[in-house]
Protein backbone atom coordinates (compact mmCIF):
# COMPACT_ATOMS: atom_id res chain seq x y z
CA UNK A 1 0.00 0.00 0.00
CA UNK A 2 3.01 2.31 0.42
CA UNK A 3 3.32 2.51 -3.36
CA UNK A 4 -0.36 3.33 -3.81
CA UNK A 5 -0.42 6.00 -1.13
CA UNK A 6 2.79 7.52 -2.47
CA UNK A 7 1.09 7.96 -5.83
CA UNK A 8 -1.99 9.47 -4.18
CA UNK A 9 0.16 11.76 -2.04
CA UNK A 10 2.02 12.90 -5.14
CA UNK A 11 -1.24 13.63 -6.96
CA UNK A 12 -2.59 15.71 -4.09
CA UNK A 13 0.67 17.56 -3.45
CA UNK A 14 0.93 18.33 -7.15
CA UNK A 15 -2.39 20.11 -7.41
CA UNK A 16 -1.96 21.83 -4.04
CA UNK A 17 1.32 23.33 -5.26
CA UNK A 18 -0.68 25.25 -7.85
CA UNK A 19 -3.81 25.76 -5.81
CA UNK A 20 -4.72 29.07 -7.46
CA UNK A 21 -4.90 27.40 -10.84
CA UNK A 22 -6.40 24.10 -9.70
CA UNK A 23 -8.90 25.06 -7.02
CA UNK A 24 -9.38 28.80 -6.60
CA UNK A 25 -9.75 29.64 -10.29
CA UNK A 26 -12.53 27.07 -10.99
CA UNK A 27 -14.32 28.14 -7.80
CA UNK A 28 -14.29 31.76 -9.00
CA UNK A 29 -15.75 30.63 -12.35
CA UNK A 30 -18.54 28.80 -10.51
CA UNK A 31 -19.10 31.85 -8.30
CA UNK A 32 -19.59 34.00 -11.41
CA UNK A 33 -21.97 31.44 -12.96
CA UNK A 34 -24.01 31.50 -9.75
CA UNK A 35 -24.03 35.26 -9.63
CA UNK A 36 -24.93 35.82 -13.27
CA UNK A 37 -27.19 32.88 -14.05
CA UNK A 38 -28.45 31.91 -10.64
CA UNK A 39 -28.97 35.22 -8.93
CA UNK A 40 -29.34 37.80 -11.71
CA UNK A 41 -31.05 35.89 -14.51
CA UNK A 42 -32.40 33.05 -12.38
CA UNK A 43 -35.27 35.07 -10.92
CA UNK A 44 -36.82 35.39 -14.38
CA UNK A 45 -36.53 31.65 -15.19
CA UNK A 46 -39.52 29.53 -14.28
CA UNK A 47 -39.06 25.77 -14.26
CA UNK A 48 -42.04 23.49 -14.85
CA UNK A 49 -41.18 21.57 -11.69
CA UNK A 50 -41.54 24.76 -9.70
CA UNK A 51 -38.02 24.54 -8.25
CA UNK A 52 -36.27 27.94 -8.01
CA UNK A 53 -33.68 28.21 -10.77
CA UNK A 54 -30.90 28.93 -8.29
CA UNK A 55 -31.63 25.65 -6.46
CA UNK A 56 -31.68 23.87 -9.81
CA UNK A 57 -28.40 25.40 -10.90
CA UNK A 58 -26.30 24.62 -7.80
CA UNK A 59 -26.07 20.81 -8.28
CA UNK A 60 -25.34 21.32 -12.00
CA UNK A 61 -22.45 23.66 -11.26
CA UNK A 62 -21.16 21.31 -8.62
CA UNK A 63 -21.06 18.48 -11.17
CA UNK A 64 -19.36 20.75 -13.67
CA UNK A 65 -16.69 21.60 -11.09
CA UNK A 66 -16.31 17.97 -10.12
CA UNK A 67 -15.91 16.47 -13.59
CA UNK A 68 -13.83 19.26 -15.12
CA UNK A 69 -11.37 19.21 -12.27
CA UNK A 70 -11.25 15.43 -11.97
CA UNK A 71 -10.54 15.25 -15.70
CA UNK A 72 -7.98 18.03 -15.62
CA UNK A 73 -6.22 16.62 -12.59
CA UNK A 74 -5.43 13.26 -14.09
CA UNK A 75 -4.87 14.51 -17.63
CA UNK A 76 -2.52 17.30 -16.55
CA UNK A 77 -0.72 14.88 -14.24
CA UNK A 78 -0.05 12.55 -17.17
CA UNK A 79 0.83 15.34 -19.57
CA UNK A 80 3.23 17.15 -17.23
CA UNK A 81 4.79 13.78 -16.41
CA UNK A 82 5.26 13.15 -20.11
CA UNK A 83 7.06 16.44 -20.40
CA UNK A 84 9.20 16.06 -17.33
CA UNK A 85 10.02 12.38 -17.75
CA UNK A 86 8.26 11.40 -14.50
CA UNK A 87 6.05 8.99 -16.37
CA UNK A 88 9.11 6.93 -17.30
CA UNK A 89 10.07 6.79 -13.61
CA UNK A 90 6.65 5.51 -12.69
CA UNK A 91 6.72 3.01 -15.55
CA UNK A 92 10.11 1.54 -14.62
CA UNK A 93 9.18 1.25 -10.94
CA UNK A 94 7.39 -1.87 -9.69
CA UNK A 95 3.97 -0.24 -9.80
CA UNK A 96 0.96 -2.19 -11.11
CA UNK A 97 -1.12 -0.25 -13.64
CA UNK A 98 -4.18 -0.56 -11.44
CA UNK A 99 -2.39 1.46 -8.71
CA UNK A 100 -1.67 4.27 -11.15
CA UNK A 101 -5.25 4.31 -12.38
CA UNK A 102 -6.81 4.25 -8.90
CA UNK A 103 -4.33 6.77 -7.46
CA UNK A 104 -5.01 9.23 -10.25
CA UNK A 105 -8.72 8.50 -9.86
CA UNK A 106 -8.54 9.30 -6.17
CA UNK A 107 -6.51 12.44 -6.86
CA UNK A 108 -9.18 13.48 -9.36
CA UNK A 109 -12.00 12.87 -6.88
CA UNK A 110 -10.25 14.88 -4.19
CA UNK A 111 -9.56 17.90 -6.38
CA UNK A 112 -12.93 17.70 -8.13
CA UNK A 113 -14.78 17.29 -4.83
CA UNK A 114 -12.93 20.20 -3.29
CA UNK A 115 -14.03 22.48 -6.11
CA UNK A 116 -17.56 21.04 -6.13
CA UNK A 117 -17.96 21.39 -2.38
CA UNK A 118 -16.74 24.98 -2.29
CA UNK A 119 -19.07 25.70 -5.22
CA UNK A 120 -21.89 24.05 -3.29
CA UNK A 121 -21.17 26.06 -0.14
CA UNK A 122 -21.01 29.33 -2.08
CA UNK A 123 -24.22 28.32 -3.85
CA UNK A 124 -25.91 27.59 -0.53
CA UNK A 125 -24.87 31.00 0.76
CA UNK A 126 -26.38 32.63 -2.33
CA UNK A 127 -29.45 30.44 -1.90
CA UNK A 128 -29.96 31.64 1.67
CA UNK A 129 -29.42 35.27 0.73
CA UNK A 130 -31.70 35.09 -2.31
CA UNK A 131 -34.47 32.80 -1.10
CA UNK A 132 -34.11 33.14 2.67
CA UNK A 133 -33.98 29.41 3.16
CA UNK A 134 -31.25 26.81 3.51
CA UNK A 135 -30.68 24.34 0.73
CA UNK A 136 -30.68 21.10 2.65
CA UNK A 137 -29.23 18.00 0.99
CA UNK A 138 -32.06 15.50 0.63
CA UNK A 139 -30.01 12.32 0.14
CA UNK A 140 -26.43 12.74 1.47
CA UNK A 141 -25.43 9.09 0.90
CA UNK A 142 -26.53 9.26 -2.72
CA UNK A 143 -24.68 12.53 -3.14
CA UNK A 144 -21.52 10.85 -1.87
CA UNK A 145 -22.05 8.04 -4.36
CA UNK A 146 -22.31 10.50 -7.26
CA UNK A 147 -19.27 12.42 -6.02
CA UNK A 148 -17.26 9.21 -6.13
CA UNK A 149 -18.58 7.80 -9.41
CA UNK A 150 -18.53 11.17 -11.20
CA UNK A 151 -15.01 11.97 -10.00
CA UNK A 152 -13.67 8.54 -10.86
CA UNK A 153 -15.30 8.44 -14.28
CA UNK A 154 -13.74 11.69 -15.42
CA UNK A 155 -10.39 11.14 -13.74
CA UNK A 156 -10.13 7.79 -15.56
CA UNK A 157 -11.18 9.45 -18.80
CA UNK A 158 -8.45 12.05 -18.26
CA UNK A 159 -5.81 9.31 -17.99
CA UNK A 160 -7.05 7.64 -21.15
CA UNK A 161 -7.08 10.81 -23.22
CA UNK A 162 -3.75 12.15 -21.90
CA UNK A 163 -1.83 8.89 -22.35
CA UNK A 164 -3.05 8.47 -25.91
CA UNK A 165 -2.69 12.15 -26.85
CA UNK A 166 0.46 13.01 -28.73
CA UNK A 167 0.18 16.76 -28.39
CA UNK A 168 -1.41 19.39 -26.18
CA UNK A 169 -3.63 20.21 -29.12
CA UNK A 170 -5.21 16.76 -29.09
CA UNK A 171 -5.90 17.01 -25.37
CA UNK A 172 -7.37 20.45 -25.73
CA UNK A 173 -9.50 19.28 -28.70
CA UNK A 174 -11.04 16.57 -26.54
CA UNK A 175 -11.94 19.08 -23.84
CA UNK A 176 -13.36 21.61 -26.28
CA UNK A 177 -15.19 19.36 -28.73
CA UNK A 178 -16.35 16.51 -26.53
CA UNK A 179 -16.25 17.29 -22.83
CA UNK A 180 -17.58 20.83 -22.93
CA UNK A 181 -20.61 20.12 -25.22
CA UNK A 182 -21.47 17.01 -23.19
CA UNK A 183 -21.37 19.09 -20.00
CA UNK A 184 -23.55 21.90 -21.31
CA UNK A 185 -25.97 19.58 -23.09
CA UNK A 186 -26.15 17.26 -20.11
CA UNK A 187 -28.36 19.69 -18.22
CA UNK A 188 -26.09 21.84 -16.07
CA UNK A 189 -28.08 24.95 -16.90
CA UNK A 190 -31.31 23.56 -18.33
CA UNK A 191 -33.94 20.97 -17.61
CA UNK A 192 -34.72 18.67 -20.53
CA UNK A 193 -38.41 19.11 -19.83
CA UNK A 194 -38.10 22.42 -21.68
CA UNK A 195 -36.57 20.77 -24.76
CA UNK A 196 -38.22 19.39 -27.90
CA UNK A 197 -38.80 15.58 -27.57
CA UNK A 198 -36.12 14.94 -30.20
CA UNK A 199 -33.55 16.83 -28.14
CA UNK A 200 -34.77 15.12 -25.00
CA UNK A 201 -33.95 11.81 -26.70
CA UNK A 202 -30.47 13.06 -27.65
CA UNK A 203 -29.88 14.28 -24.10
CA UNK A 204 -30.69 10.84 -22.75
CA UNK A 205 -27.81 9.40 -24.80
CA UNK A 206 -25.40 11.63 -22.92
CA UNK A 207 -23.99 9.84 -19.83
CA UNK A 208 -23.43 13.19 -18.14
CA UNK A 209 -27.16 13.79 -18.16
CA UNK A 210 -27.52 10.86 -15.73
CA UNK A 211 -24.73 12.10 -13.48
CA UNK A 212 -26.10 15.64 -13.32
CA UNK A 213 -29.59 14.38 -12.63
CA UNK A 214 -28.26 11.99 -10.02
CA UNK A 215 -26.65 14.95 -8.28
CA UNK A 216 -29.79 16.99 -8.60
CA UNK A 217 -31.93 14.22 -7.16
CA UNK A 218 -29.49 13.76 -4.26
CA UNK A 219 -29.67 17.43 -3.37
CA UNK A 220 -33.20 18.46 -4.29
CA UNK A 221 -35.12 15.19 -4.44
CA UNK A 222 -36.14 16.03 -8.01
CA UNK A 223 -34.67 15.07 -11.38
CA UNK A 224 -35.51 14.59 -15.05
CA UNK A 225 -34.87 10.84 -14.89
CA UNK A 226 -35.32 7.98 -12.45
CA UNK A 227 -32.54 7.69 -9.88
CA UNK A 228 -32.07 3.98 -10.73
CA UNK A 229 -31.00 4.89 -14.26
CA UNK A 230 -28.56 7.48 -12.92
CA UNK A 231 -26.97 4.96 -10.56
CA UNK A 232 -26.71 2.30 -13.26
CA UNK A 233 -25.29 4.57 -15.96
CA UNK A 234 -22.69 6.17 -13.68
CA UNK A 235 -21.58 2.79 -12.37
CA UNK A 236 -21.25 1.50 -15.94
CA UNK A 237 -19.40 4.70 -16.80
CA UNK A 238 -16.85 4.05 -14.05
CA UNK A 239 -16.30 0.47 -15.24
CA UNK A 240 -15.90 1.50 -18.88
CA UNK A 241 -13.57 4.43 -18.20
CA UNK A 242 -11.51 2.29 -15.80
CA UNK A 243 -11.04 -0.25 -18.61
CA UNK A 244 -10.12 2.56 -21.01
CA UNK A 245 -7.55 4.04 -18.60
CA UNK A 246 -6.01 0.62 -17.92
CA UNK A 247 -5.85 -0.09 -21.63
CA UNK A 248 -4.13 3.22 -22.33
CA UNK A 249 -1.49 2.57 -19.66
CA UNK A 250 -0.85 -0.88 -21.06
CA UNK A 251 -0.71 0.07 -24.72
CA UNK A 252 0.04 3.79 -24.73
CA UNK A 253 3.37 5.48 -25.09
CA UNK A 254 5.32 6.56 -22.02
CA UNK A 255 7.91 8.38 -24.03
CA UNK A 256 8.53 12.03 -23.41
CA UNK A 257 6.95 14.84 -25.42
CA UNK B 1 23.66 -16.43 -11.79
CA UNK B 2 24.18 -13.54 -14.17
CA UNK B 3 23.12 -10.04 -13.20
CA UNK B 4 21.63 -9.57 -16.65
CA UNK B 5 20.99 -11.93 -19.51
CA UNK B 6 19.80 -10.64 -22.84
CA UNK B 7 18.70 -13.58 -24.97
CA UNK B 8 18.13 -13.13 -28.70
CA UNK B 9 16.16 -9.92 -28.26
CA UNK B 10 14.49 -8.53 -31.34
CA UNK B 11 12.50 -5.34 -31.51
CA UNK B 12 10.62 -4.20 -34.56
CA UNK B 13 8.47 -1.10 -34.64
CA UNK B 14 6.67 0.80 -37.33
CA UNK B 15 8.35 3.97 -38.52
CA UNK B 16 5.64 6.62 -38.08
CA UNK B 17 6.98 8.77 -40.91
CA UNK B 18 7.90 6.18 -43.50
CA UNK B 19 5.20 3.73 -42.40
CA UNK B 20 7.51 0.73 -42.79
CA UNK B 21 8.79 -1.65 -40.13
CA UNK B 22 12.18 -0.87 -38.60
CA UNK B 23 14.30 -3.48 -36.86
CA UNK B 24 15.75 -1.66 -33.87
CA UNK B 25 17.25 -4.84 -32.37
CA UNK B 26 18.13 -7.86 -34.48
CA UNK B 27 18.59 -10.73 -32.08
CA UNK B 28 20.93 -9.25 -29.48
CA UNK B 29 22.38 -11.61 -26.85
CA UNK B 30 24.86 -11.00 -24.04
CA UNK B 31 25.16 -11.39 -20.31
CA UNK B 32 26.62 -9.39 -17.43
CA UNK B 33 28.30 -11.00 -14.47
CA UNK B 34 27.36 -9.71 -11.00
CA UNK B 35 29.44 -6.86 -9.63
CA UNK B 36 31.02 -5.73 -12.86
CA UNK B 37 30.87 -2.70 -15.11
CA UNK B 38 29.65 -3.51 -18.60
CA UNK B 39 29.86 -0.98 -21.41
CA UNK B 40 27.23 -1.03 -24.13
CA UNK B 41 28.72 1.01 -26.93
CA UNK B 42 27.46 2.05 -30.30
CA UNK B 43 26.86 5.07 -32.51
CA UNK B 44 23.67 7.12 -32.25
CA UNK B 45 20.62 5.12 -33.27
CA UNK B 46 22.43 1.80 -32.78
CA UNK B 47 19.71 0.41 -30.49
CA UNK B 48 21.29 1.01 -27.06
CA UNK B 49 18.42 3.03 -25.64
CA UNK B 50 15.86 0.62 -27.11
CA UNK B 51 17.66 -2.21 -25.35
CA UNK B 52 17.69 -0.32 -22.03
CA UNK B 53 14.01 0.51 -22.54
CA UNK B 54 13.36 -3.20 -23.05
CA UNK B 55 15.22 -4.12 -19.86
CA UNK B 56 13.18 -1.58 -17.90
CA UNK B 57 9.90 -2.59 -19.62
CA UNK B 58 9.41 0.80 -21.24
CA UNK B 59 9.46 -1.19 -24.48
CA UNK B 60 8.32 -4.74 -25.03
CA UNK B 61 10.66 -6.84 -27.18
CA UNK B 62 9.13 -8.39 -30.28
CA UNK B 63 10.83 -11.67 -29.33
CA UNK B 64 13.54 -13.03 -27.06
CA UNK B 65 13.90 -12.73 -23.32
CA UNK B 66 15.69 -10.56 -20.77
CA UNK B 67 16.50 -11.90 -17.32
CA UNK B 68 17.61 -9.91 -14.29
CA UNK B 69 19.25 -12.11 -11.67
CA UNK B 70 17.41 -15.08 -13.14
CA UNK B 71 13.93 -13.53 -13.40
CA UNK B 72 12.41 -12.67 -16.75
CA UNK B 73 11.41 -9.04 -17.15
CA UNK B 74 8.61 -10.22 -19.41
CA UNK B 75 6.99 -12.72 -17.04
CA UNK B 76 7.99 -11.15 -13.68
CA UNK B 77 8.27 -7.41 -14.36
CA UNK B 78 7.43 -6.25 -10.83
CA UNK B 79 10.05 -8.56 -9.32
CA UNK B 80 12.81 -7.53 -11.73
CA UNK B 81 12.02 -3.82 -11.42
CA UNK B 82 12.83 -3.98 -7.71
CA UNK B 83 16.37 -5.04 -8.61
CA UNK B 84 16.99 -2.45 -11.30
CA UNK B 85 17.79 1.24 -11.09
CA UNK B 86 17.89 3.30 -14.26
CA UNK B 87 19.32 6.67 -15.18
CA UNK B 88 17.65 7.77 -18.38
CA UNK B 89 19.47 9.60 -21.10
CA UNK B 90 17.27 12.67 -21.07
CA UNK B 91 17.46 14.97 -18.09
CA UNK B 92 14.37 15.19 -15.90
CA UNK B 93 12.54 18.46 -15.68
CA UNK B 94 9.92 18.02 -12.98
CA UNK B 95 8.44 21.40 -12.23
CA UNK B 96 6.49 20.88 -9.03
CA UNK B 97 8.71 19.20 -6.48
CA UNK B 98 11.94 19.78 -4.61
CA UNK B 99 14.94 17.44 -4.68
CA UNK B 100 14.06 15.84 -1.33
CA UNK B 101 10.39 15.45 -2.28
CA UNK B 102 11.37 13.74 -5.52
CA UNK B 103 13.59 11.26 -3.69
CA UNK B 104 10.86 10.68 -1.12
CA UNK B 105 8.32 9.88 -3.86
CA UNK B 106 10.85 7.73 -5.69
CA UNK B 107 11.38 5.69 -2.51
CA UNK B 108 7.63 5.28 -2.19
CA UNK B 109 7.38 3.95 -5.74
CA UNK B 110 9.58 1.07 -4.58
CA UNK B 111 7.49 0.49 -1.46
CA UNK B 112 9.94 2.16 0.92
CA UNK B 113 8.39 4.37 3.58
CA UNK B 114 10.59 6.81 5.49
CA UNK B 115 13.78 6.40 3.50
CA UNK B 116 15.33 9.60 4.82
CA UNK B 117 18.63 8.06 5.85
CA UNK B 118 19.30 6.60 2.40
CA UNK B 119 18.09 9.75 0.61
CA UNK B 120 20.26 11.99 2.81
CA UNK B 121 23.25 9.71 2.18
CA UNK B 122 22.74 9.87 -1.58
CA UNK B 123 22.20 13.63 -1.55
CA UNK B 124 25.38 14.11 0.45
CA UNK B 125 27.32 11.69 -1.72
CA UNK B 126 26.18 13.45 -4.88
CA UNK B 127 26.58 16.98 -3.48
CA UNK B 128 22.87 17.65 -3.59
CA UNK B 129 22.18 17.98 0.14
CA UNK B 130 22.55 21.74 0.25
CA UNK B 131 20.15 21.97 -2.71
CA UNK B 132 17.55 19.59 -1.26
CA UNK B 133 14.86 22.27 -0.95
CA UNK B 134 15.33 23.55 -4.49
CA UNK B 135 12.94 22.62 -7.26
CA UNK B 136 14.37 20.80 -10.27
CA UNK B 137 14.07 23.82 -12.53
CA UNK B 138 16.40 25.70 -10.16
CA UNK B 139 19.14 23.09 -10.55
CA UNK B 140 22.00 23.21 -13.04
CA UNK B 141 22.34 20.53 -15.71
CA UNK B 142 24.97 18.71 -13.68
CA UNK B 143 22.83 18.75 -10.54
CA UNK B 144 19.90 17.33 -12.50
CA UNK B 145 22.13 14.49 -13.69
CA UNK B 146 23.20 13.79 -10.12
CA UNK B 147 19.59 13.87 -9.00
CA UNK B 148 18.75 11.28 -11.64
CA UNK B 149 21.49 9.03 -10.28
CA UNK B 150 20.22 9.53 -6.73
CA UNK B 151 16.71 8.62 -7.87
CA UNK B 152 17.97 5.45 -9.48
CA UNK B 153 19.67 4.41 -6.24
CA UNK B 154 17.07 5.12 -3.55
CA UNK B 155 16.01 1.47 -3.42
CA UNK B 156 19.59 0.13 -3.48
CA UNK B 157 19.26 -1.75 -6.79
CA UNK B 158 21.50 -4.69 -7.59
CA UNK B 159 21.70 -3.70 -11.25
CA UNK B 160 22.19 -0.09 -12.33
CA UNK B 161 21.55 1.00 -15.90
CA UNK B 162 23.26 4.24 -16.89
CA UNK B 163 22.18 5.52 -20.28
CA UNK B 164 24.79 8.09 -21.25
CA UNK B 165 24.99 9.56 -17.76
CA UNK B 166 27.77 11.99 -18.68
CA UNK B 167 26.27 13.40 -21.88
CA UNK B 168 26.73 17.17 -21.80
CA UNK B 169 28.46 17.07 -18.43
CA UNK B 170 31.68 18.99 -17.70
CA UNK B 171 34.98 17.20 -17.05
CA UNK B 172 35.01 17.74 -13.29
CA UNK B 173 31.55 16.32 -12.80
CA UNK B 174 32.28 13.42 -15.13
CA UNK B 175 35.25 12.47 -13.02
CA UNK B 176 33.26 12.62 -9.80
CA UNK B 177 30.43 10.60 -11.33
CA UNK B 178 32.78 7.86 -12.48
CA UNK B 179 34.38 7.80 -9.06
CA UNK B 180 30.96 7.26 -7.56
CA UNK B 181 30.19 4.54 -10.10
CA UNK B 182 33.39 2.77 -9.02
CA UNK B 183 32.27 2.96 -5.41
CA UNK B 184 28.96 1.40 -6.35
CA UNK B 185 30.78 -1.37 -8.17
CA UNK B 186 32.87 -1.98 -5.06
CA UNK B 187 29.65 -2.24 -3.07
CA UNK B 188 28.63 -5.09 -5.38
CA UNK B 189 26.27 -3.24 -7.73
CA UNK B 190 26.35 -4.53 -11.31
CA UNK B 191 26.46 -1.69 -13.79
CA UNK B 192 25.54 -1.43 -17.43
CA UNK B 193 26.49 1.85 -18.97
CA UNK B 194 26.26 3.39 -22.37
CA UNK B 195 28.58 6.23 -23.23
CA UNK B 196 30.07 8.02 -26.19
CA UNK B 197 33.29 8.60 -24.27
CA UNK B 198 35.17 5.50 -25.35
CA UNK B 199 38.26 6.42 -23.43
CA UNK B 200 36.20 6.25 -20.26
CA UNK B 201 34.63 2.97 -21.28
CA UNK B 202 38.11 1.56 -21.88
CA UNK B 203 39.19 2.55 -18.38
CA UNK B 204 36.00 1.66 -16.53
CA UNK B 205 34.54 -1.44 -18.13
CA UNK B 206 35.66 -4.99 -17.62
CA UNK B 207 33.52 -6.02 -20.54
CA UNK B 208 32.09 -4.17 -23.52
CA UNK B 209 29.55 -4.95 -26.21
CA UNK B 210 29.41 -3.07 -29.47
CA UNK B 211 26.04 -2.65 -31.06
CA UNK B 212 25.34 -1.07 -34.43
CA UNK B 213 22.13 -0.91 -36.44
CA UNK B 214 20.51 -3.27 -33.96
CA UNK B 215 23.19 -5.95 -34.28
CA UNK B 216 25.68 -7.04 -31.68
CA UNK B 217 29.10 -6.77 -33.30
CA UNK B 218 31.34 -7.59 -30.38
CA UNK B 219 31.15 -8.82 -26.81
CA UNK B 220 34.31 -9.19 -24.76
CA UNK B 221 36.98 -7.35 -22.84
CA UNK B 222 38.19 -3.95 -24.06
CA UNK B 223 41.71 -5.36 -24.10
CA UNK B 224 40.80 -8.16 -26.49
CA UNK B 225 38.79 -5.81 -28.63
CA UNK B 226 41.76 -3.48 -28.97
CA UNK B 227 43.98 -6.43 -29.77
CA UNK B 228 41.58 -7.78 -32.37
CA UNK B 229 40.43 -4.61 -34.05
CA UNK B 230 43.02 -1.88 -33.60
CA UNK B 231 46.62 -1.40 -34.66
CA UNK B 232 49.60 0.00 -32.88
CA UNK B 233 51.91 2.54 -34.40
CA UNK B 234 55.66 2.04 -34.06
CA UNK B 235 57.94 4.99 -34.80
CA UNK B 236 61.65 4.12 -35.16
CA UNK B 237 64.34 6.77 -35.13
CA UNK B 238 67.49 5.32 -36.64
CA UNK B 239 71.05 6.27 -35.72
CA UNK B 240 71.51 7.76 -39.19
CA UNK B 241 68.59 10.14 -38.54
CA UNK B 242 66.02 8.34 -40.68
CA UNK B 243 62.56 7.82 -39.18
CA UNK B 244 60.45 4.73 -40.00
CA UNK B 245 56.81 4.39 -39.07
CA UNK B 246 55.02 1.04 -39.06
CA UNK B 247 51.36 0.36 -38.29
CA UNK B 248 50.86 -3.21 -37.24
CA UNK B 249 48.51 -5.53 -35.44
CA UNK B 250 48.35 -5.19 -31.68
CA UNK B 251 49.15 -8.86 -31.46
CA UNK B 252 52.64 -8.49 -32.92
CA UNK B 253 55.49 -7.89 -30.49
CA UNK B 254 58.36 -5.43 -31.17
CA UNK B 255 60.71 -8.13 -32.35
CA UNK B 256 58.04 -9.50 -34.71
CA UNK B 257 57.59 -6.07 -36.29
CA UNK B 258 61.33 -5.49 -36.63
CA UNK B 259 61.79 -8.91 -38.19
CA UNK B 260 58.89 -8.38 -40.54
CA UNK B 261 60.37 -5.12 -41.83
CA UNK B 262 64.01 -6.38 -41.76
CA UNK B 263 65.15 -3.67 -39.35
CA UNK B 264 68.54 -4.11 -37.77
CA UNK B 265 68.04 -3.61 -34.07
CA UNK B 266 71.58 -2.26 -33.68
CA UNK B 267 70.81 0.69 -35.98
CA UNK B 268 67.89 1.89 -33.84
CA UNK B 269 68.38 4.95 -31.69
CA UNK B 270 64.83 5.31 -30.32
CA UNK B 271 61.49 3.48 -30.44
CA UNK B 272 58.13 5.06 -29.76
CA UNK B 273 55.00 2.93 -29.62
CA UNK B 274 51.49 4.30 -29.76
CA UNK B 275 49.19 1.55 -28.56
CA UNK B 276 45.83 0.99 -30.21
CA UNK B 277 42.84 2.46 -28.43
CA UNK B 278 39.30 1.30 -27.94
CA UNK B 279 38.19 4.25 -30.04
CA UNK B 280 40.22 2.99 -33.01
CA UNK B 281 38.86 -0.52 -32.60
CA UNK B 282 35.32 0.83 -32.27
CA UNK B 283 35.65 2.99 -35.40
CA UNK B 284 37.00 0.08 -37.38
CA UNK B 285 34.30 -2.28 -36.18
CA UNK B 286 31.42 0.10 -36.79
CA UNK B 287 32.76 0.97 -40.24
CA UNK B 288 32.98 -2.71 -41.26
Amino acid sequence: MIIFFTLVRREIKRFLKVVIQTVISPVISSFLYLLVFGVSLGSSVQLKSGIPYLSFLIPGLMVMGLINNAFQNSSSSVVTSKFSGDLEDIRVAPIPHSYIVWAMGLGGIIRGSLVAMVTGLVGMAFHYMQLSEFLWIKHPALLLYFFITGGLMFAFLGIFVAVLANTFDQLSAFSSFILLPLTYLGGVFISIESLHPAWQFVSKLNPLFYLINGFRYSMLGESDIGIGSSILVTLTGVAVTFAMASFSLKKGSFSRW
Amino acid sequence: MNALEVVDVKKTYKDKVAGRPVEALKGVSFSIKPGGIFGLLGPNGAGKTTLIASITTLEEPSSGDIRVFGDSVLSHPLKTKMKVGVVHQEVINTGFFSVSEILDFQSGYYGIYKNKERCDYLMQKLSLYEHRHKKVKQLSGGMKRRLMIAKALVHSPKLLLLDEPTAGVDVGLRESLWKFVYELKNEGVSILLTTHYLEEAEQMCEQVAIINKGELLYNGTPKNMIADYSQKKMILTMKNGNVHQFTESQKLGISDVLAKHHVDINQIQDIKIEEGRLEDAFSKMVAL
